[in-house]
């Protein structure tokens, strides 16, 4: 673990200075010169031309043609520090719904690239509505060709939403706990049940130990949700995205989950 | 000076980093925990610093809710460990980067996707070969040697150069190469048409699948079962084949995987 130390000095000398991260998020959208670096950040001149010779001299950016150029590896930094910021944001932008929280669920590759999730919406119950949480996820799931979910919970309705979606000649892909196997399996109506078992429609795959993580991926979102840390699942509180980005995390982490069924 | 209203507003934008990485003992507290949940004794033992400096910097990280007490053991809170792995990354990023400084500094990176940039921690085992002056093609043997060996090769070939194609020929004549999957540009497809041996011997190969590229990428990836392996091109548009980094292990095999699938 000894290089963590010795980078150390680099990282600070980039995170230290608000300004130079600045000049160089400028010069990464394009070569520019001190001039034209003060119109556009509207830091002073004297401070954009010390910072930009404390760069130069450590090889971020470099002069060429009167304009300065970030370094490709500057250009790297920059962007691991941005995810690494965005990340923080991340975490304090949803700080209710990750704050005491279990994510032991999530792979540590998924929490490594949690900023795929960075376009994601928190959808929160409300006095006046408190089942919005469960609507939304419900609204996502009957609009779906395709639905893959970990359940980690039985829900009333889901017997009735899997059947609809198999009925609109579309496929489930099931992760729940061997716990609750029974009761939701066999709710399925057997005449929709039994012909999507046997063409694969309906696929429906056992956990052994508890489950702590609720995830949901349809034709355009995703939604996740978590366990609080005493135990009891979060009703009041999911992410959910749409974009692209966020699908594939969501993909993964559903293999993450499925490697460890029965 | 800068008005206060810039100054606010950037420092708002990165505080948050700021607030991490730029104190020692912040960071390195909060990578001590995420090792294992630590008490006192621990923490000191490990940091090698006075008790009162540590508990000083404990009690900040627990007032921003990133670690908690435990049975006098220190842990991370859920958002103290998403953003400790996140931090763990950066600096393996930066590592990565670093171990092969000439190779990253050197060349044009643009057609690596952010995607697949910001995740460049996955090459920290990759090493970095470069030719020398009493060794021209160095990096070219190295490449030779690797592929000499691989049953699939899935390649994005930027250039046309008979050199390299004449060796995938080889391979594939004598058996060796069981599939080749080449991802090139039109121009380098219409190039390799209007070689008749070449036409014969890759295009119209069974073995051989060619998926086309709408623009040029410039990038020369390379990925079997084995290994993987990268190298790029100058920021004045010139093929480098001077330097190559090549790497075995499964991490780097996942970055490479994800730059192919891009294209």
């Amino acid at each position: 673990m000894n290089f963590k130390s010795d980078i150390n000095n680099d990282i600070k000398f980039l995170a230290k200075s608000e300004i130079r991260l600045k000049i160089l998020s400028e010069l990464y959208k394009q070569p520019n010169n001190v001039r034209g670096i003060v119109k556009k950040t509207k830091i002073t001149y004297s401070s954009v031309s010390s910072n930009i010779g404390k760069l130069e001299k450590n090889n971020h950016i470099q002069k060429i043609n009167k304009r300065y150029h970030i370094s490709p590896m500057a250009e790297v930094y920059l962007k691991s520090l941005m995810d690494f910021k965005n990340s923080m944001d991340l975490v304090s932008d949803y700080d209710a719904f990750w704050d005491n929280h279990n994510l032991n669920q999530l792979s540590i590759d998924s929490v490594k690239s949690i900023t795929d999730l960075k376009n994601c919406a928190l959808i929160e119950a409300t006095p006046t509505e408190i089942f919005k949480t469960h609507n939304t996820i419900k609204q996502q799931m009957v609009t779906s060709k395709s639905v893959k979910a970990v359940f980690p919970y039985l829900h009333p309705e889901y017997p009735k939403l899997i059947e609809r979606v198999l009925e609109n000649n579309g496929t489930v892909e099931l992760i729940i706990p061997q716990s609750i196997f029974q009761e939701l399996f066999f709710k399925i109506n057997g005449d929709i049940r039994r012909p999507a078992v046997k063409s694969k429609k309906l696929r429906v795959f056992k956990f052994k130990d508890e489950l702590n993580l609720y995830l949901s991926i349809c034709d355009e979102n995703i939604g996740l949700g978590l366990f609080k840390n005493d135990g009891s699942f979060d009703q009041n509180r999911i992410l959910v995205s749409n974009d692209e980005q966020s699908g594939k995390w969501a993909e993964k982490l559903f293999e993450h989950v499925k490697h460890q069924v029965i | 000076m800068t008005s206060t209203e810039t100054r606010e507003q950037i420092n708002k934008e990165f505080s948050g980093i700021k607030y991490i990485l730029t104190s020692g003992m912040r960071s390195r507290l909060l990578l001590a925990i995420y090792d294992g949940p630590k008490n006192l004794d621990d923490l000191r033992n490990v940091l090698k610093k006075p008790s009162a400096t540590i508990l000083h910097g404990l009690k900040e990280l627990e007032n921003n809710n990133l670690i908690k007490k435990v049975n006098k053991q220190y842990e991370l809170t859920s958002n103290g460990y998403l953003i400790t792995v996140n931090m763990v990354k950066l600096v393996e990023n930066w590592y990565a980067v670093n171990k092969s400084k000439a190779f990253w500094n050197n060349h044009d990176l643009s057609d690596i996707p952010d995607d697949v940039l910001k995740n460049v921690y996955l090459l920290k085992d990759a090493e970095y070969i470069h030719s020398t002056t009493s060794d021209l093609s160095n990096a070219f043997n190295s490449y030779l040697k690797l592929i000499s060996k691989a049953k699939t090769l899935k390649i994005i070939l930027p250039i046309y150069s008979e050199k390299h194609l004449k060796h995938l020929v080889k391979l594939l004549d004598e058996n060796k190469l069981e599939n080749l999957e080449l991802t090139i540009d039109r121009e380098i497809l219409n190039s390799m048409k209007s070689n008749a041996d070449l036409k014969k011997s890759l295009v119209e190969n069974e073995k051989v699948k060619i998926k086309i590229t709408k623009q040029k990428v410039r990038l020369f990836l390379t990925i079997s079962e084995e290994f993987m392996s990268l190298t790029l091109f100058f920021k004045d548009g010139h093929y480098d084949d001077s330097q190559i980094l090549i790497a075995k292990d499964e991490n780097a095999l996942t970055w490479a995987f994800g730059l192919i699938n891009h294209y």
